[in-house]
Parts: structure tokens; C-alpha cells; sequence
């Protein structure tokens, strides 16, 4: 049964089943004649290269490869990262699977307490660039958690993180961190949508704060990340 | 001599950024060209002899002829190495 949903802020028609479904379920809304994005996906395909994963994994991952595919084409895209929100700032943690995107985001909790440091989305948040500045969303497709919350929130500041003995953080530019995050985004096969994402990457690039941190798991690696993150949006852009 | 087809140049931040599209070439991941590099690259698209990469570079840039000649050669040999020039 087709659904309808609103999902970083666009409507979204989609026929789900399983944990897409469950997840997506705060994002639901009425019925609208002419959805901004129809969410496809064939999951049996993902599943015919992944005979490990549950059909409703299959379907998860196709749904939200799918609905991101799309998103290009409304000024948005998907950054592989845990979103923390903080004091109504997003602060979006980058790195490859395993360095520890959500062990970072999960010393803000502890540190500044879970009432104030909320996970917006813990592994695919959304972005998107409007009316000249960018916006951070929880989507259902956060994941192997369901941490994820419907909200929209402005994007304070982009952080790749690195594993280190210590801890610290610098600004980040250039082709290196043009490079680093592509690489957590998908590269869609569509030449039109790789000039929109590349777009939206010199948009972010030129209104965002980028980060580059080495981090260890002590709880200090939140408080040096805070610091240099909540202080930097101030210093450059107010 | 021409680009091979199924690439995208951008500028991104300040930087000139080509990724391949549709696979056929495989840049692990992206280059970036500097600005001499991204004048030689655009005239690239379309059929070019070194002559005409030379007058593209004498066009923008301050340059002399054997200055500019010898940058062009060098970003064809480049071209050549990653083999990214048609029918090469």
C-alpha cells in the first residue's frame, strides 16, 4: 500500500514494507496528488548481491538509495555521517564504516547529556541547500540504528573524522576534502546528477565549515569537536 | 587529439574538479586541475593539435611561446600517461 510521507521537507509517496515502513513512520502525512519524489527501488536486485541480508534490509537500503537518488534533483543530498543537534545546531560526523562515526556522537550524549545532544540521523542524514544556506534532516534510512529524528535543523559545521592517539581538529579544504567527501556520498551513474552533486559540494564547501579531526574515544574528543566547532561557525559566519 | 568521452569538470570551492561518468574511465575517484590545466583540458574537448593548446594557453595567460608550448606538452604527455586522450 502506497504511503505518503514528508521527508526533508518534499513529499514522498512510497510502497514499503518491513523496518522502511516502521521507521518511516513518524514522517508520515496526508495524501497529496503529485508527490515531489516516488520512492522505487528494487530490492530483490540488492538482494541477489547481498544473499545475506533480510529481505526487508534489501528493502531498506533500495528504498533509501532510491528516495537519495532523487533528492540531487530538489538541491539535496545524503552525507554518510552520524548528525548530532545541539542548542538547534547540527554538527554532521563523516568517516568510512567502522572509524567511528557514532562512537564520536555518542560522547556528545554523554558528555552534554542526552536531553541537550540528540542524534538527528546516526549513518545517512540529509542536506539540503535552501534559501542560501544548508539545512540538516533526519530521515528514516539511518542505518543499522533507528536513531533518527524528523526534524530540520542548520547545518553548523561538517567534520571528517580520523582515528588518533590524540585529539585534534583543523580546518579543511581543498582537493582533500573536496575528495573525502565524495567518498561518503553515492556517486549517482547519471552525468546530470554528478553536476548537480558537485554543485551542492562547492555550495557546502563555500557556506559551510569543514573540519578535518584525528580523534580518539575519551570524552574529551567531544569537548575539543564542540569547541572548535560551535566557535568556529560564530568567528567565520556571524 | 581529444579527451576521451564521459568525464565532468567542475569548479568546486575554487578548484577545478573532473570526475568520470558512466565508468568507462576510472580516475580512482577525481582529479583536479590547476587553472593552465583546466584551459589545456577545455580546449581537449573538442579535436585540438598541440598548436592550438599553445595558442589556447598564449590567449589567457602571460606567457611566451616556448613557455606555453612546453606546459602544453607537458599536460598532454600527462593526458597520455593516465590515459585519458581518445584513440590513444
Amino acid at each position: 500500500m502506497t504511503k505518503y510521507y514528508n521527508i526533508t521537507g518534499l513529499t514522498v509517496a512510497m510502497d514499503s514494507f518491513g523496518r522502511t515502513v516502521t521507521q518511516a513512520a513518524p514522517y508520515e502525512c496526508e495524501p497529496v496528488d503529485r508527490p515531489d519524489i516516488v520512492v522505487g527501488g528494487d530490492w530483490k536486485r540488492i538482494k541477489a548481491m547481498a544473499e545475506q541480508l533480510s529481505d526487508e534490509d534489501c528493502e531498506y537500503l533500495a528504498t533509501g538509495n532510491s528516495f537519495y537518488s532523487q533528492l540531487l534533483c530538489h538541491d539535496g543530498m545524503m552525507l554518510h555521517s552520524s548528525a548530532v543537534v545541539m542548542d538547534g545546531q547540527a554538527y554532521l560526523f563523516s568517516a568510512p564504516s567502522g572509524t567511528g562515526k557514532s562512537t564520536h556522537t555518542a560522547l556528545w550524549r554523554k558528555v552534554f547529556g542526552e536531553d541537550r545532544a540528540l542524534i538527528l540521523n546516526d549513518d545517512k542524514p540529509a542536506l539540503r541547500f535552501e534559501n542560501g544556506r544548508f539545512y540538516a534532516y533526519g530521515t528514516p534510512w539511518s542505518g543499522k540504528t533507528d536513531q533518527n529524528l524528523n526534524l530540520r535543523v542548520p547545518l553548523a559545521g561538517v567534520c571528517m573524522l580520523y582515528r588518533g592517539e590524540v585529539n585534534r581538529i583543523e580546518p579543511f579544504s581543498g582537493p582533500a576534502a573536496i575528495h573525502a567527501i565524495l567518498e561518503q556520498t553515492v556517486r549517482p551513474a547519471d552525468p546530470t546528477k554528478i553536476g548537480i552533486l558537485l554543485d551542492l559540494l562547492d555550495k557546502l564547501l563555500t557556506t559551510v565549515p569543514i573540519w578535518k579531526m584525528h580523534c580518539n574515544m575519551d570524552p574529551e574528543a567531544a569537548r575539543v569537536s564542540y569547541a572548535a566547532m560551535s566557535a568556529g561557525r560564530k568567528e567565520r559566519y556571524l | 587529439m581529444k579527451l576521451k568521452d564521459g568525464f565532468i569538470l567542475r569548479e568546486v570551492a575554487g578548484e577545478h574538479v573532473v570526475l568520470s561518468v558512466g565508468g568507462e574511465v576510472d580516475l580512482n575517484g577525481m582529479i583536479t586541475l590547476n587553472d593552465t590545466g583546466c584551459t589545456l583540458w577545455k580546449r581537449l574537448e573538442q579535436e585540438a593539435e598541440l598548436s592550438d593548446l599553445t595558442d589556447a594557453l598564449l590567449a589567457e595567460y602571460e606567457v611566451d611561446e616556448p613557455t606555453a608550448r612546453a606546459a602544453a606538452e607537458r599536460f598532454v604527455e600527462k593526458l597520455k600517461e593516465l590515459d585519458l586522450l581518445a584513440g590513444a
